[in-house]
């Protein structure tokens, strides 16, 4: 009993306080403190949520976003992994990169918004590119330093049975840095989600972005903060998906040595 | 002629930062017959990974040649194999998987990859591990990996990097039992590394022993102990006349040694 009380010790603990945090909330309001205008309850967000499933709303606004993302993430997936894959082949194309990639760095993606909206108009190809735009440069940077960084002796191991640049390529580079890549990926899918939701603030006519900042407009606390709710736990959702990928893809890191 | 030819073999490296060199192994010739089993020893950084590299085809030579069959060896081919020092397996692969390495990469044809990995498993003794990984594996375990990997590409040559270097002495004389009782089936040639002059005596036909600054050879010692070789002969006259012989070299290497770091 103990003992399974300290193994899910943490889990506990975080539930724990998540259900303060909702009691603490719920308890403000009903009895006063803060008007339900400003911080809406969970239970109105609950009975909210429920109405929003009923009429499809919710479904409408996820499928969207969804969709957005998906797209915006497939594209930074495809360019950033082909461009990381050409820069680690070629050290000219990686210099040519390099200016480029640093100016991704160093700037807010999203400011980039309304020279997009400019060529795309309002709408889903924007959001689309801004969200490839949040996502490709993790992907990039991840499979160029993965695929560069393969290890020197197993290539050394590989070149002594005569493998050529294709083969430590394929059997060393891309299977040894397959941990980073999904890395990479993971830290994609949370900024192609930032900036699906983003974009959606901006200038869109359905999504959970739009759904926010229509009712944060009308001033509907609830129904804004529904969906505020609702991206969380996608947000969630996906990251825990691409963590158990990255758990079942590293299986060969997590025995003691190597 | 032996079947390995090495004449004047010089090996520079380029030094760190610099445009200038550094002669890590100097005039070395040496030659090997087919079947015999040869090993190296020499005090650590006195070139024989160097020269093992250079026979294996995966560094190049600044003077000298090296022949195998006949042939100048110019880079690595099927007809040689290396087994390297630490584990350079593939921690994604399995053990079986990690035997079939070299035979996909010298193309052998797709029908009979996945058996013939599997004798080489078996023969090594880990037919139950086949499907272990790298990091499920003891070091010694790992290293017979190693070696069957080498062996599953039917090589003429079968170069060794210090391959039993990272283990305690117990799995030491386990491996180099089984190694041998593995050689003597079908005598390929062997060129085995070490620093440790047990070692040395009990696998080898011949012994070379290499000195330092640069690397060269000092003796070559033909041992003259009846095959197969068992642990009783660890304690023999004869033995204990090559390990002291041995040791006399080593030991006027490290004087050498001694001196030039008081030197500096
Ligand atoms: N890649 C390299 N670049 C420069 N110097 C090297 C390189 N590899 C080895 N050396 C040098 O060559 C000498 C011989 O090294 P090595 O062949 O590894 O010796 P050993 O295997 O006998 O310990 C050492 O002095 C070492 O520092
Ligand atoms: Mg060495």
């Amino acid at each position: 009993m103990t003992r399974l009380y300290l193994r899910h010790q943490t889990a506990l603990s975080a539930l724990a306080s998540f259900a303060v945090i909702i009691l603490v909330w719920q308890l403000a309001v009903d009895l006063g403190y803060v008007k339900a205008f400003f911080v809406s309850t969970p239970t109105r967000i609950a009975a909210e949520f429920m109405r929003q499933l009923q009429t499809g709303e919710l479904a409408a606004n996820v499928s969207v976003s969804l969709f957005e993302f998906v797209v915006g993430l497939a594209l930074a997936v495809a360019a950033g992994g082909a461009l990381g894959v050409l820069a680690s082949w070629s050290r000219t194309f990686e210099h040519v990169l390099e200016p480029f990639i640093w100016f991704k760095y160093s700037s807010p993606t999203i400011a980039f918004y309304p020279i997009f909206v400019a060529w795309l108009g309002l709408g889903e190809p924007t959001i689309i590119a801004i969200a490839f735009l949040f996502a490709v440069t993790p992907i990039y940077a991840n499979t160029l330093s993965g695929i560069k960084h393969a290890d020197p002796d197993l290539v050394r191991a590989a070149q002594s049975f005569g493998a050529r640049r294709r083969d430590v390529f394929l059997k060393i580079a891309l299977p040894g840095s397959a941990p980073l890549l999904i890395a990479g990926l993971r830290l994609a899918v949370g900024r192609a989600l930032t900036g699906v939701v983003a974009a959606e603030l901006f200038g869109a006519t359905a999504g959970l972005g739009f759904s926010i900042a229509y009712y944060g407009q009308k001033l509907r606390t609830t129904e804004m903060m529904t969906s505020l709710v609702v991206v969380i736990l996608l947000g969630v959702v996906l990251t825990q998906l691409l963590a158990s990928l990255e758990a079942r893809v590293d299986f060969w890191r997590t025995g003691p040595g190597r | 002629m032996g079947q390995i030819e090495i004449r004047g073999l010089s090996i520079d490296y380029r030094k760190p930062k610099s445009d200038e060199t550094f002669t890590a192994v100097e005039n070395v010739s040496l030659s090997i017959e087919k079947g015999s089993f040869v090993t190296i020893v020499g005090s650590s950084g006195c070139g024989k990974s160097t020269l093992l590299m250079a026979i294996a085809g995966l560094i190049p030579r600044a003077r000298g040649s090296i022949q195998v069959d006949g042939k100048e060896v110019s880079k690595p081919g099927p007809d040689r194999a290396m087994v390297f020092q630490d584990a350079s397996l593939l921690p994604w692969r399995s053990v079986h998987a990690n035997v079939r390495f070299g035979l996909e990469l010298q193309r052998w044809t797709r029908d009979d990859i996945d058996e013939r990995a599997m004798r080489y498993v078996r023969m090594v003794g880990l037919g139950a591990f086949a499907d272990y990984h790298p990091h499920q594996l003891s070091g010694g375990m790992r290293q017979r990996v190693n070696i069957a990997r080498a062996l599953a590409v039917d090589p003429d040559v079968l170069l060794m990097d210090e391959p039993f270097g990272a283990l305690d002495a117990q799995t030491r004389e386990v491996m180099g039992d089984e190694l041998l009782r593995i050689w003597e089936r079908d005598k390929k040639t062997a060129i085995f590394v070490t620093h440790a002059i047990d070692e040395a005596i009990f696998l080898g036909d011949r012994v070379v022993v290499m000195g330092r600054n640069p690397g060269h050879i000092r003796d070559v010692v033909d041992i003259d102990l009846p095959r197969p070789r068992t642990a009783v002969m660890l304690d023999s006259p004869a033995f204990v006349a090559y390990r002291k012989r041995l040791r006399e070299y080593i030991a006027a290497d490290m004087q050498s040694l001694q001196m030039v770091e008081d030197v500096v």
